[in-house]
């Protein structure tokens, strides 16, 4: 079908699929996910449309510290690959699944590798969306025209922290099993939320439906919301340009294949780190669940433990829903901070009070996280 | 009208084992409800004779009525139903305490007529005498160390048995107190276990080791062998109190060698060597399982197979504590044999899984091959950017 173009095969292909298919959208939705950060124009061909928008400035998110959200892309991307090669052999039952999780690390060839990879991973991606929250809240990043991308990135967050803990009881280990205990009993107890969750993962006991459920979340629903959220972010990002585009205008032209070149680094650096963390590190492969023996230290995941302090240190005369409102309450008020802080000022001086108050959030965070741990301490 | 309800409450009292006397003596009859006697018919007359019938004390207190038994008297009183064989044949009960309490050490106190001693009633009860098999009677097995040490306790005016003051006390602090009233180990024994039950009494020398062998059988075996058991027959000391305690037993472990054997032999004579060589063998073989169950259970972590290697450390464990008896023979070769195969056993396991763990280095190695091609494959990448930026900016 292409050997009748006259002008060269790959002439004659591109053209012959330009006539099918718009080639631009396919590029553009593709594109979306990181991989270019302008907009196309989808009405003209793809090679005309590329040409006129890499000659627009085209600041690269493949360097540092703009680089957060496409590693977390990467990462993700990462942890997909591993979890589809994990579920190959993985089962979903109180009674099969640490035998088979055992399996996969232990006799499966590079099984080991994919289990401590996706570990690792898991780490890795809460912790860069994490700092990525961060970093947007302490430069200004929530700003018009911007507020939709910090909605957005909290999500991620939200929905990244469901995924790990899904992840974790999915193990069945006693560390797994337990932390999903202690976290369900934070979530619980939030009030409004908490009978939500109750009822959607059905009551305190963890028995073989709340796996299924949490295999049906980890393996579908939850990475099917990460990608439509990662969508939403570069498609944002691509419309309101990244950042602080006023000094570095520079890069002009060939910009695309510097940023290309810098995605391809990336990818290799956090390859060669996790493969160093696997080998060097390996998560430490423990017990099977014992719902009748609790061990000592079990605690909710690190993510939750602020919340868990928090719930500790009220008295137990006040009313419980008490903690679980201040929580809530934060979180509504991090949704709402681009419409609450609506000072155009992206400089940390313009925005003292800000500023400050973010920080006190991260110290008490720091401090309810600390009190949280120290609470099962030794027992 | 008063009278007419009168009649009827007795109509109705005479009619149960209690007969007419409950009217009495309420708090009696009550108690007496909840016990096995109550359930077989046995009323208050079979024990205190009287006429149950009666409506005045008078009449009720007249005939045989014999009131409260004496102390002195209670056994046989007791006896003269239980000593019945063809009584006690429909309940399956043995009808030969009477005969074994009057050859234990309380039986014979009280036929010189010391009532100081235990009699029925001090175990079992009065009125609310329950079945063996009620665990809210007092010679359930599981009570009846505390039923015993009512006595033979702190502040009780049981006596002191062989320079022990409170053998409840010791034996509850011992290793057969821990496992029958801590752990529930319902195999572990009580007091009745060594000393018997109606014909309780101390095992004297001699019999101790017989005592102690119906369950330390292989114990026994060896210690016989030994030099100590004609020694201590002459001597007259208890053969495995001597150093194992009479109640208060201690965990038998080999750091007795040390503490126990220097009671009577000094350090550096010949008998001291010997157990100091039973000890060295002993530790030797328990730190190398040790050193290889640490390392199992580091691969176990990991995880690798390590099912194979529990078994086989299960098994120098099993040897190790076969050693146990044989040091009562106090021949260091047979100690030798056992502890070398623990030894070696956990030897072996130890080298095969620290090749195991090595194969696992070798995955550094693969680590450094990896981040040779990773540094190669960014220079070119670096390079390929370098040229892209320069082509940008020109």
């Amino acid at each position: 079908m292409v050997s009748r173009g006259e002008g060269g095969k790959r002439r004659s292909l591109s053209a012959w699929l330009e006539e099918r298919f718009n080639l631009t959208e396919m590029f553009s939705f593709a594109a979306s996910f990181g991989l270019f950060p302008a907009e196309l124009d989808t009405s003209r061909p793809f090679n005309e449309a590329l040409q006129e928008a890499i000659r627009r400035p085209l600041p690269s998110y493949g360097r540092w510290p703009r680089v957060l959200g496409i590693l977390s892309l990467l990462v993700f991307a990462f942890l997909a690959a591993t979890g589809v090669l994990l579920a190959f052999y993985y089962q979903p039952t109180t009674e099969e699944a640490y035998r088979s999780v055992t399996t996969i690390v232990r006799d499966v060839n590079f099984g080991w590798f994919l289990h401590q990879a996706h570990r690792w991973s898991a780490r890795l991606l809460l912790v860069i969306l994490l700092v990525r929250l961060w970093r947007f809240f302490f430069q200004g990043m929530y700003k018009a025209p911007r507020e939709a991308l910090w909605i957005v990135a909290l999500l991620t967050f939200l929905v990244a922290t469901h995924a790990d803990l899904t992840g974790r009881l999915l193990t069945w280990n006693a560390d797994g099993y337990w932390a999903t205990v202690r976290a369900l009993e934070v979530l619980y107890s939030l009030p409004l939320v908490g009978p939500m969750f109750s009822f959607l993962i059905g009551g305190p006991r963890i028995d073989s439906l709340v796996m299924t459920r949490f295999y049906v979340l980890h393996l579908a629903a939850i990475p099917f919301i990460m990608t439509g959220l990662f969508y939403l972010h570069f498609s944002g990002v691509r419309r309101v340009g990244l950042s602080a585009v006023a000094r570095e205008t520079r890069p002009v032209g060939g910009a695309l294949k510097v940023h290309i070149y810098n995605l391809l680094i990336l990818t290799a650096l956090l390859f060669g780190a996790l493969v160093t963390l696997v080998t060097l590190l390996p998560v430490p492969f423990i017990d099977p669940a014992d719902p009748f023996a609790t061990p000592v230290g079990a605690r909710p995941p690190w993510y939750l433990l602020a919340a868990y302090g928090l719930l500790e240190i009220f008295p137990s005369a006040w009313p419980r829903f008490l903690p679980g409102l201040v929580i809530e309450a934060t979180l509504a008020v991090a949704f709402l901070l681009p419409f609450l802080d609506r000072s155009p000022g992206r400089e940390m001086r313009q925005r003292r009070l800000a500023i400050a108050i973010g920080a006190a959030v991260l110290v008490a965070w720091a401090c309810f996280t600390w009190y949280g741990f120290q609470l099962e301490v030794g027992g | 009208m008063t009278a007419a309800w009168l009649a009827l409450a007795l109509a109705a009292a005479v009619t149960e084992p209690t007969g007419a006397c409950g009217l009495c003596h309420p708090d009696v009859r009550v108690e007496h409800e909840t016990s096995v006697h109550a359930r077989e018919g046995i009323g208050c007359h079979d024990c205190h004779g009287g006429d149950p019938g009666a409506t005045s004390t008078a009449a009720a207190h007249r005939g045989d009525f014999r009131g409260v038994p004496s102390r002195l008297d209670l056994p046989a009183a007791c006896a003269s139903c239980h000593s019945d064989l063809e009584r006690m044949r429909p309940y399956n009960l043995p009808a030969d305490q009477y005969a074994l309490y009057r050859t234990s050490g309380h039986g014979v106190r009280l036929a010189r007529g010391d009532d100081r001693v235990a009699v029925c009633t001090d175990c079992h009860g009065t009125h609310a005498i329950r079945r063996r098999d009620d665990p809210q009677s007092s010679v359930f097995p599981r009570n009846i160390p505390a039923t015993c040490g009512r006595c033979h306790g702190a502040g009780a005016s049981g006596e002191s048995l062989e320079g022990e003051a409170n053998p409840f006390a010791a034996y509850v602090g011992g290793v057969h107190g821990q496992a029958f009233l801590e752990d529930n180990n319902s195999s572990a024994p009580h007091c009745g276990s060594c000393h018997g039950a109606h014909g309780a009494a101390p095992p004297g020398v001699g019999d101790v080791d017989k005592v102690c062998g119906q369950c330390h059988s292989p114990a026994r075996t060896y210690f016989l062998q030994s030099p100590h058991a004609a020694a201590m027959q002459t001597a007259g000391a208890p053969e495995c109190a001597s150093c194992h305690d009479h109640h208060g037993i201690r965990a038998a472990t080999e750091s007795m060698l040390e503490s126990v054997c220097t009671r009577c032999h000094e350090a550096g004579s010949p008998q001291s060597e010997v157990a100091s060589a039973m000890r060295t063998l002993f530790r030797g073989a328990e730190d190398e399982i040790d050193a290889a169950r640490t390392l199992v259970d580091r691969a176990a972590a990991i995880p690798l197979y390590v099912e194979d290697y529990k078994a086989r450390l299960e098994e120098a464990r099993t040897s190790l504590v076969q050693s146990f008896p044989v040091m009562h023979a106090l021949k260091v070769d047979g100690v030798e044999e056992l502890t070398r195969r623990a030894r070696s056993i956990a030897a072996e396991v130890e080298s095969e899984v620290n090749g195991k763990l090595l194969e696992r280095r070798w995955r550094r190695v693969g680590l450094l091959l990896f981040w040779f091609y990773l540094i190669l494959t960014m220079v070119i990448l670096v390079r390929y950017r370098r040229r892209a930026l320069s082509e940008a900016t020109r």
